[in-house]
């Protein structure tokens, strides 16, 4: 029989508990002694003063797993969520600009570091490893607040340090540079919410930053694009993890980009949200948030290395299975692992669009209805006439 | 090298600049002895406009060798509302590369020049079928009437009439003119035309130069691109290329 959400949000909890009853006393102390992956983590929560802290688990070694996501593909919804949940997360209120104290510093440090590197904090009180996974909230393991930290000198990424000591490179050109130095993006994002970058430094919730950084480095690669030739020809891709389902589909055309996403809700109906943009880009923030701009760089990555500009239809389809939301990540994961699957070539959009459809349970005459770059296809260029 | 170009007044310049903002936000100008030229699309290449300003069209003109100026319309457009309807605007480029801008008998500006990065744009080719001149009023009439319903115009043409029409989920628009209505001075037909344009594109550009021009002629094809074609007095022609939208 298939498990529902319930079921699947029920295993991973009594997992969890399981776990805990072997090592709950390493988590539910005022004192935490382990080895960061790195990770930090910004809070929203109160901006402009926020929390923010270091996430550790109670184990020494390499824990970089832990926190990144770029190797999660192929993992199971359980197994990621257990990393989240092995973390403890120390928070201590921070204005967003008084990036200059120690302990922000110690902080930034250790997010440059190549790898996992030790750290103890103590907490005010005993954290609580107690957690609910109601499919909603995001997941964190226990939350403490810190007394004092300390982190163990670590080897620093040469070229995070060199953006990070450049005063006069501009935040946005500071996360491209690294990118294309080819730093993960979810290092890159954490030195950013870090307040690492830029001319004035500042944190930024990690929340923002993930968003920030996908669309920061993804408008670069398209402003790339929109320059190369037309794509000869229409492809299709696909591929699923943890409940989701991608298609890609692609065809010769000046850069156009749609995101578009549908989702089942407890009663069965289908919500959809829906996004286009082309050369001029968004106009406004997204119907699919953070959603769009993962995508979008998974898409404007691929189109970089084909040297190719084209008309570019996403969509994704959420199933019931997907009963814990993990993060965006697995978004442009996601997209990028299509995007490495041998293509479906095909003579074109329609032929394309229904070739996606097949391994989707939503059908075509759905997604043309809520799509905007179905109608600006219909818009030759001047240049087609040439 | 010398480059000099002295209109006899300002609106002119309003109507070339007011144009070219409908499509870019900088632009580089090419002035010849035969005048000042301008060629840009909008950078989703929907758009062309291409403008022909003749030497006979200046007060004054001087321009001994090819010179490209490229400027930011926005900065450019500023300075020219600092004039009057009558006063006189002469443009020249400086030694140290900038651009002159004398407006009217005492005001002078100096503005910066920037890179230009044009590369050259060549026309559509396309046999145009139908030719329909529309006063400038009318014009922007039916697009106003059009866009109650729809985003998009539809004309269709033939020997005895020009129907303009546009399709919404809210309903249907549809407006005649008759040969020999004054409304509509022109109408050639070689062949029945019936093509559509984004109303959007269409309403930025006549708000722009409509004002100014007495008339506008409309040559196009179907599922061709269509040609608008602003007389305005003292610079010439205005173009304005607009690809179509075709139902695949």
């Amino acid at each position: 029989m298939k498990r529902t959400a319930t079921d699947i949000r029920k295993a991973i909890e009594s997992n969890w508990n399981e776990y805990l009853s072997r090592y709950g006393n390493l988590f539910s102390s005022n004192h935490v002694d382990g080895s960061t992956p790195p990770s930090v983590f910004v809070g929203a929560y109160g901006y402009p003063k926020v929390l923010v802290g270091p996430m550790l688990p109670p184990v020494h070694g390499d824990t970089m797993i832990l926190d990144l996501p770029e190797k999660w593909t192929g993992k199971s919804l359980e197994d990621i969520v257990n990393y989240r949940l092995s973390l403890v997360r120390g928070i201590k209120p921070v204005k967003i600009d008084d990036v200059g104290q120690k302990y922000i510093e110690s902080l930034q440090e250790m997010s440059m570091s190549e790898k996992s590197t030790d750290a103890e904090m103590e907490l005010v009180k005993n954290a609580s490893p107690t957690v609910s996974i109601d499919g909603d909230s995001p997941i964190f393991g226990p939350i403490g607040e810190i007394k004092s930290a300390k982190f163990a000198n670590s080897s620093s990424d040469k070229n995070m340090q060199r953006t990070f000591y450049d005063h006069d490179l501009l935040a946005n050109d500071a996360l491209v540079e690294l990118y294309n130095r080819g730093i993960e993006i979810s290092r890159i994002q954490k030195c950013f919410s870090i307040g690492m970058f830029g001319k004035t430094r500042k944190l930024v919730p990690t929340r923002w930053s993930i968003t920030a950084t996908d669309d920061i480095i993804s408008k670069s690669l398209v402003e790339k694009i929109t320059e190369y030739d037309v794509l000869d020809t229409s492809l299709v891709f696909s591929y699923n993890h943890l409940g989701n389902f991608f298609a890609v589909v692609m065809f010769p055309s000046r850069w156009m980009f749609e995101m578009q996403e549908a989702w089942y809700d407890e009663q069965g109906n289908i919500g959809f949200g829906s996004d286009f943009e082309d050369i001029k880009g968004m106009t406004h923030y997204p119907e699919t948030a953070g959603a769009h701009f993962a995508s979008r760089l998974a898409v404007s990555e691929y189109l970089t290395e084909k040297k190719a500009q084209a008309a570019v239809m996403v969509l994704r389809e959420i199933r019931p299975e997907y009963a814990v939301p993990v993060g965006v990540w697995q978004v442009r994961e996601g997209i990028r692992m299509a995007l490495k699957q041998k293509p479906l070539e095909v003579s074109n959009f329609q032929e394309g669009l229904d070739f996606a459809c097949k391994k989707l349970s939503i059908g075509k005459k759905e997604w043309l209805a809520h799509s905007k770059l179905y109608l600006a296809k219909k818009q030759k260029s001047i240049s087609d006439f040439f | 090298m010398v480059f000099s170009a002295k209109t006899g007044g300002s609106e002119e310049w309003k109507a070339v600049i007011s144009a070219i903002s409908t499509l870019v936000e900088e632009a580089t100008f090419e002035a010849t002895g035969e005048g000042i030229a301008f060629r840009g699309m909008d950078p989703s290449h929907v758009a062309l406009i291409d403008i022909a300003w003749p030497n006979s069209a200046f007060e004054k003109y001087v321009c001994d060798a090819d010179v490209k100026f490229g400027v930011r319309i926005d900065e450019f457009s500023k300075l020219i509302k600092r004039s009057d309807k009558k006063d006189n605007i002469e443009i020249s480029i400086s030694e140290d590369k900038l651009l002159l801008v004398t407006i009217g008998k005492n005001k002078k500006y100096k503005m910066r020049l920037i890179e230009s990065s044009a590369t050259d744009t060549p026309l559509p080719k396309i046999t145009y079928n139908a030719k329909v001149g529309v006063t400038s009023a009318e014009f922007d009439k039916i697009l106003g009437d059009i866009q109650v319903v729809s985003e998009y115009l539809s004309i269709n043409a033939n020997p005895t009439k020009a129907e303009f029409s546009g399709r919404g989920d809210s309903g249907e628009a549809i407006i005649t003119l008759e040969k020999g209505m004054p409304e509509m001075p022109e109408l050639e037909i070689k062949e029945d035309s019936n093509a559509t344009y984004s109303l959007e594109y269409l309403n930025s550009i006549v708000k722009a130069v409509g004002t100014v021009a007495g008339t506008v002629v409309c040559e196009y094809s179907s599922k061709m691109p269509l040609r608008l074609e602003f007389k305005v007095a003292n610079i010439g022609r205005i173009h304005f290329y607009l690809a179509p939208r075709v139902e695949s």
